[in-house]
């Protein structure tokens, strides 16, 4: 689960990690009186978590209530990446003299590296990619934090000593901290700011959670989904995504999900969704799982493609059957199963009158169900 | 024989108590598997499917020399019922438990590599030697004996391909689920070596997806091995930035991860790479003359 701004500096400030002066507000007024309370001028920054908020002209600096209060009532409301604005952060300006980029990833090879650059900000991608050599890294041992005196001479690579680099290690360190304490998967401070008052200031926090361990960390979970049917998913407990294609997708696993995108568009259809049911299918998930793919305007046919390891195939179909009865008209439908108990699977599928494919080529489904779609 | 479920193999099957591992013990072993006991804690002193239940791996392993382990244990407490049995000495670690979380899943992997064990997972349906015995959940009706090595990481795909692979007569050595998460226990290229020296399997089929990096790896071991290598990727139209299930699936901006760049990985190896599961056959043929 990515954080916002604001949720990833409310965990800094909890471990110490100095964070600019600021508030959150939710309405352009709020916004106004948060201004005032920082002497008349501040930065308003839009909350959605996910990056290029900048060059999008979602933060901007205003020097007084007034303006703050136009710029808030723009900001809210907008959209960017999939989000939509519900919150802003107003913040001091600061006096920047330098931008640091530290961060904690757990890597594409399942390790977790710390990133440290001298040059951070907005251009950190370009840094990392044509002068390699300022961005230096730092392999973690995930069963042992590294003592904090390991940390200075790491980070001194990048030239700094003396009272910044001193400062620098111990936000490193309650970095790394709290990397462990809360399951994250991503840290990220750019830019990590020195002021020219000398304080050491995150500028930004991209922090990311993992959702297999929210259960642990109590988390209030706060996402704000733009759309009613991936959180419609989340509750069923299934994975899904909305897509702009006329054919839904119910799979038991999320490979086989992804071949079967990949196989409807061969057959010249895309899907409306992705959609994988994990481990956990009952009558009841079926059942809802097929009503929400149902219910996207733009579907015309479902294909559901299941094979039974450890998931009961034939209490799904029975769900796939009560689901289908309820609408009408009847759409277009064909289901794929194999696996533990296929017979009584496809029994149940045929006595609900839903065809049945046993091939185990998915491809044969999807001409199926095209078929079907067209002969309607 | 085949690599890791093979002749010597003495496997317990942790959270032997719950609903999912008393199901699926019972259908191990009616495919053959050679189970020893089963550990739940709490539960020792018990019976389940004509097994001893232990409270702890350590006495499965002292009373019948348990080697391998298959793991039937929520998520909340897997980690240490995995630490458990490294530490019990247990060579073969198969975790089927799916969300584990991730900073779990790197304390696992690093003790297991430090004790020289191998876990294979999480998020897995396991591993199968058709004919021999399976430490998982795959449907033994799905797969045949045979010569071909499949390591995968998606389960259903798994199945969708040892299917294919039956109809054109290429049954299977082992099927590998290395696990579907970002982070997993055991590399695809480390599979592969193990295939590579399999005296058992002629051929490989290596099942991979959008996100990571395991592919890319893969295909750079894939230049030192002797036995052919065919790839079938999922996830050519999937849309960049959604983790697509799999917490790994996702591609980034910039063509990180994508089925594009991995495919050029194995193409430059020398790895023919399958549009579809079904043209798996047709390149194995290819490539081994049978």
């Amino acid at each position: 689960m990515k954080l916002q701004e604001y949720q990833g500096k409310q965990l800094f400030r909890e471990y110490g990690i100095p964070v600019p002066e600021g508030k959150v507000a939710a309405t352009a007024q709020e916004a106004a009186g948060a201004v005032k309370v920082l002497g008349g001028s501040a930065a308003v920054k839009a909350q959605v978590p996910v990056g290029g908020r900048g060059k999008a002209g979602l933060i901007k600096l205003v020097d007084s209530e007034a303006e703050a209060g136009t710029v808030a009532g723009s900001l809210l409301g907008a959209h960017h990446e999939g989000f939509t604005v519900m919150k802003l952060l107003v913040e001091e300006k600061m006096e920047i003299d330098m931008e640091l980029f530290l961060s904690l990833v757990v890597d594409g090879r399942g390790k977790i590296v710390m990133l440290f650059s001298p040059s951070g900000g907005m251009e950190i991608e370009t840094v990392a990619e044509l002068e390699p050599e300022k961005m230096f890294s730092l392999e973690i041992d995930p069963c042992a934090l590294p003592p904090l005196y390991r940390l200075r001479p790491f980070l001194r690579q990048g030239g700094l000593r003396g009272k910044i680099l001193n400062e620098l290690a111990n936000v490193a360190f309650k970095l790394l901290k709290m990397f462990f304490d809360k399951d994250l998967l991503v840290a990220e401070i750019n830019p990590l700011a020195v002021l020219s008052d000398g304080r050491v200031v995150a500028g930004d926090a991209k922090v990311e959670m993992d959702d297999n361990a929210l259960y642990r960390q109590q988390w209030q979970e706060t996402q704000e989904f733009d759309n009613p049917l991936e959180m419609e998913a989340r509750n069923i407990g299934v994975t899904y995504y909305r897509l702009e294609g006329d054919i839904g997708i119910i799979a038991s696993g999320a490979g086989l999900a992804m071949c079967t995108m990949d196989l409807l568009a061969e057959a010249g259809h895309n899907p409306a969704n992705f959609l994988e049911t994990g481990g956990g299918i009952t009558e009841e998930l079926m059942y809802r799982a097929v009503k929400l793919v149902c219910s996207h305007e733009k579907v015309r046919g479902l294909l559901v493609n299941l094979y039974g390891g450890v998931n009961p195939i034939e209490k799904g179909a029975a769900g796939i059957v009560r689901a289908i009865n309820e609408m009408s008209p009847r759409p277009p439908l064909v289901v794929k199963a194999l696996g533990n108990k296929q017979e009584e699977c496809w029994r149940v599928l045929e006595e609900g009158g839903i065809p049945v494919v046993s091939s185990v080529r998915t491809e044969v489904a999807a001409r199926r169900l095209v078929e079907l779609m067209d002969g309607n | 024989m085949s690599i890791f479920v093979k002749e010597g193999l003495k496997a317990v099957v942790s959270g032997i108590t719950g609903r999912i591992g008393s199901v699926q013990a019972r259908w191990m072993l009616d495919y053959g598997t050679d189970l020893v006991a089963g550990v739940t804690p709490g539960r020792g002193g018990e019976e389940i499917c004509g097994l001893p239940v232990y409270d702890d791996v350590y006495e499965a392993v002292e009373k019948h020399g348990a080697n391998a382990a298959v793991l039937f244990v929520s998520a909340l407490f897997l980690r240490d019922a995995v630490l458990e049995a490294v530490d019990a000495g247990v060579e073969l670690i198969v975790a089927i438990t799916e969300h584990v979380p991730v900073h779990d899943v790197l304390k696992m992997k690093r003790q297991a590599e430090i004790a020289g064990a191998w876990l294979i997972g999480p998020n897995t349906p396991g591993i199968i030697s058709p004919g021999i015995g399976k430490l998982g959940i795959m449907p033994g009706n799905l797969f045949k004996p045979g010569r071909i090595g499949i390591i995968s990481r998606s389960g259903t795909l798994s199945y969708e391909i040892a299917g294919v692979l039956n109809e054109a007569g290429f049954g299977q050595s082992t099927m590998v689920g290395m696990g579907g998460d970002p982070v997993v226990g055991t590399s695809m290229a480390k599979i592969l070596s193990e295939f590579e020296a399999d005296e058992h399997t002629d051929a490989v089929v290596v099942i991979g997806e959008i996100g990571g990096s395991a592919e890319e790896e893969a295909a750079s071991y894939v230049r030192e091995m002797t036995k052919p290598v065919v790839a079938y990727l999922a996830g050519r139209t999937a849309p960049t930035g959604r983790r697509m299930g799999h917490a790994g699936a996702i591609t980034g901006k910039g063509g990180f991860g994508t089925v594009e760049s991995k495919a050029a990985a194995f193409k430059s190896a020398g790895t023919p790479v399958a549009g579809r599961p079904s043209e798996v056959p047709g390149l194995l043929q290819a490539l081994t003359g049978k």
